[in-house]
């Protein structure tokens, strides 16, 4: 066991699936002699050499498409895409032919294949470095998605995924790459995809989130644990699509209360899936409506710290929401 | 500087379809021959289907490039990939894909590749490595360079062929495969057939200059421009290209310059193109000048070709009485090969959470 930090369990995690399976290899932006641009891949090319870290063309859809054709063929890609904000060159790559290839080939022909994207804002990145757009993936079939919200997660999940047979869209918040530290086992280990976790059992309240929102929903779960005695149950969605919806329905069921906390904009966000998902299917368990705590409908994120604070989730907005859902 | 749109000028290749190889093997030439008609008897039997309404959907037929279809996929190996577009459906024949199962793919039958999924002419076939298709365009280049990038790495000598139609070139993703193709000096060959047309659109609109071929310049790798009506001129220069990218000297891109005899596709009357071009392209039908010139090279006799005639009837008749009688798929399974796990239970059973069940679960919880 070390305590480690988000990026060095990524960091590790590729390392040790490269180790174990030759087929592993990473193609993307500065991957390779700059280790990243967060450093996830550095060391990687000195041990692996440039036939399998492989410093891409400044080209997302040559990444993305060219990663599908090699796991077509017998590979296990894992390319990185710097950001989320610049992933737009590789839709088509991502939701036409990557998501729809089992399918449309009957099963035949699959791309085991991660996708390792950077995303999130509350760094002041700005428009183009501060994205989430989870949900434009999260509503392709097909595709995979996963957010690890913890350095555990974060090994165990991308272990789990570079193993799986799907194309995976591997979403790691830049926030969290640094922020948080927990002992993570030095060898192997998985996660299993498509499976929530509660962080914190509670009996008055569900709160779903998933991601960096996971940290700060923990702190207003414990401020409403101090200022009201309330119980807040907390669901780590962990995989976006496709969702496990026994985990927080079961939840929902026991406390009758249901707040959603995630950083994309709000309208067709997870959110609206998770709260559509809960309103059909456990109706008669809720005692007050359902809340959603995202950011308003506007381009995500501006720059301006003024303007960022305006938009982002914050652990005060959460309590709010907290208090709002019980005083119905 | 203006730009004059003349298809026929922009089209007309150097060299005269008179001009063949003289090197070839003659049974390799009879193939050559065999292989076109045999394309030209399956799509214009599949266009007569369509127009008896037999199968939904629609069709995109090559016929009037059979020679670009035939010389550019003939040399392949099982193991070698293609990766074609939907203009593509009867380079199967050269791959191997059993007409029965190409036909079940037009009828979307169960026993397709596909399973029924995909639209007629977007259909590959695992088995022969013949990826399948998606409908947006230059797409499959772009897996295939994956592919080709992945032969490399594992040190296979297999090949790639990319096939994509000139309108595909105007695409970023186009430049992107070639770029990146050029780059790692991959075994791959990419084919573009220049037909004159992207659905209406005419070459000269997509491209200011005379040869797509040129483009290879910016990428670092050798273009080679040939007349596509010419089978054994295409077959010549494409077994070139193949001995470079499976000797390990990379890709190349092959123009090679042809022309579409119907419509983008059998809703498509094609009225944006004037007749006499039309008229032009099919006194330079490719099928007649390899008839003409297998005459003149005492490789030909009339017998040989209604013996071949027969053949393929009957091959023919057999796939589409097959295809026709086959089963198929049934509606739930539109559910399956989503995922490599099954969401048929997500899908089908929904669990409605009761207000009784809150009590148990405050119990247990």
């Amino acid at each position: 066991m070390a305590v480690m930090t988000y990026i060095d369990a990524i960091n590790a995690a590729l390392r040790e699936e490269m180790t174990r399976d030759p087929r592993v290899f990473i193609m993307g932006e500065d991957v390779g002699k700059m280790g990243g641009a967060f450093k996830a891949t550095k060391g990687l090319l000195d041990e692996f050499g440039s036939e399998r870290v492989i410093d891409s063309p400044l080209a997302e859809g040559v990444i993305i498409s060219a990663s599908i054709g090699a796991a077509m063929a017998g590979m296990r890609p894992v390319p990185e895409i710097q950001f989320v904000d610049f992933i737009t060159p590789a839709m088509d790559a991502i939701t036409q032919q990557a998501a729809k290839l089992r399918y449309r080939s009957a099963g035949t022909q699959t791309c085991p294949m991660t996708i390792r994207i950077c995303y999130g804002g509350g760094v002041g990145g700005g428009l183009y470095h501060s994205q989430s757009n989870t949900t434009w993936f999260a509503h392709t079939p097909g595709l995979v998605v996963v957010a690890p919200s913890t350095p555990y997660d974060a090994k165990g999940l991308l272990k789990a995924a570079i193993r799986d047979d799907n194309p995976v869209m591997f979403f790691e918040h830049k926030k969290l790459y640094r922020s948080i530290k927990e002992e993570v086992p030095d060898g192997d280990y998985t996660v299993p995809l498509l499976k929530a976790a509660i962080r914190r059992k509670g009996r008055d309240i569900t709160a779903i989130t998933y991601g960096y929102t996971l940290q700060l929903t923990l702190q207003a779960a414990e401020q409403m644990k101090r200022k009201h005695g309330v119980e807040v149950e907390v669901v780590d969605l962990r995989t976006l699509a496709p969702l496990d919806k026994d985990t927080f329905l079961e939840s929902v069921a026991k406390t009758s209360r249901a707040v959603v906390i995630y950083e994309d904009n709000r309208t067709l966000g997870i959110g609206a899936e998770v709260s559509a998902i809960i309103a059909e299917q456990a109706f008669d368990c809720l005692d007050a409506p359902i809340l959603r705590v995202a950011a308003p409908d506007v381009p995500l994120l501006p720059a301006a710290s003024e303007l960022e604070k305006f938009c982002v989730v914050s652990v005060d907005k959460i309590v709010a929401a907290f208090e709002q859902t019980l005083a119905h | 500087m203006a730009t004059t749109i003349d298809p026929i000028d922009g089209l007309q290749p150097e060299g005269s379809e008179e001009q063949h190889n003289e090197t070839l093997d003659p049974a390799l030439l009879r193939r050559l021959y065999a292989y076109m008609l045999k394309c030209r008897m399956v799509e214009e039997r599949i266009r007569l289907l369509y127009r008896q309404g037999r199968f939904a959907g629609n069709y995109f037929a090559a016929v009037g490039q059979e020679a670009t279809e035939v010389g550019a996929t003939l040399d392949l190996l099982p193991e070698d990939t293609t990766a074609p577009s939907h203009r593509n459906f009867v380079t199967h024949i050269m791959k191997g894909t059993p007409l029965r199962l190409m036909f079940a793919h037009i009828f979307g039958r169960k026993i397709s590749p596909d399973q029924g999924r995909s639209a007629p002419a977007h259909c590959g076939y695992a088995p022969l490595n013949v990826i399948t298709p998606s409908s947006t365009i230059a797409a499959q280049l772009n897996i295939g360079t994956g592919v080709a990038l992945a032969y490399k790495m594992q040190h296979k000598p297999n090949i790639v062929v990319a096939l994509s139609g000139e309108g595909s070139t105007s695409l970023g993703f186009w430049h992107e495969a070639v770029n990146f193709a050029g780059v790692h000096s991959l075994p791959i060959v990419f084919v573009v057939e220049n037909n004159g047309y992207a659905e209406s659109v005419p070459v000269a609109l997509q491209t200011a200059v005379g040869d797509i071929s040129l483009k290879a310049q910016a990428y670092g790798i050798p273009g080679v421009t040939v007349d596509g009506n010419n089978v054994t001129a295409v077959y010549s220069v494409m077994r070139e290209a193949i001995d470079r990218a499976r000797g390990g000297g990379g890709p190349t891109l092959l123009e090679c310059k042809t022309y579409r005899w119907y419509g983008h596709s059998e809703i498509d009357p094609a009225k944006y193109r004037d007749p006499s071009e039309l008229a032009y392209w099919k006194s330079r039908d490719p099928l007649p000048a390899m008839e003409r010139y297998l005459q003149s090279s005492h490789l030909w006799s009339d017998q040989w070709k209604d013996e071949l005639t027969a053949e393929f009837t009957r091959e023919i008749d057999d796939a589409v009485e097959f295809a026709e009688n086959s089963t198929p798929p049934t509606g739930e399974e539109a559910l399956d090969h989503v995922y490599s796990f099954s969401i048929r239970e997500r899908e089908l059973e929904r669990t409605v959470w009761e207000p009784q069940l809150i009590e148990s679960l405050r119990r247990v919880g």
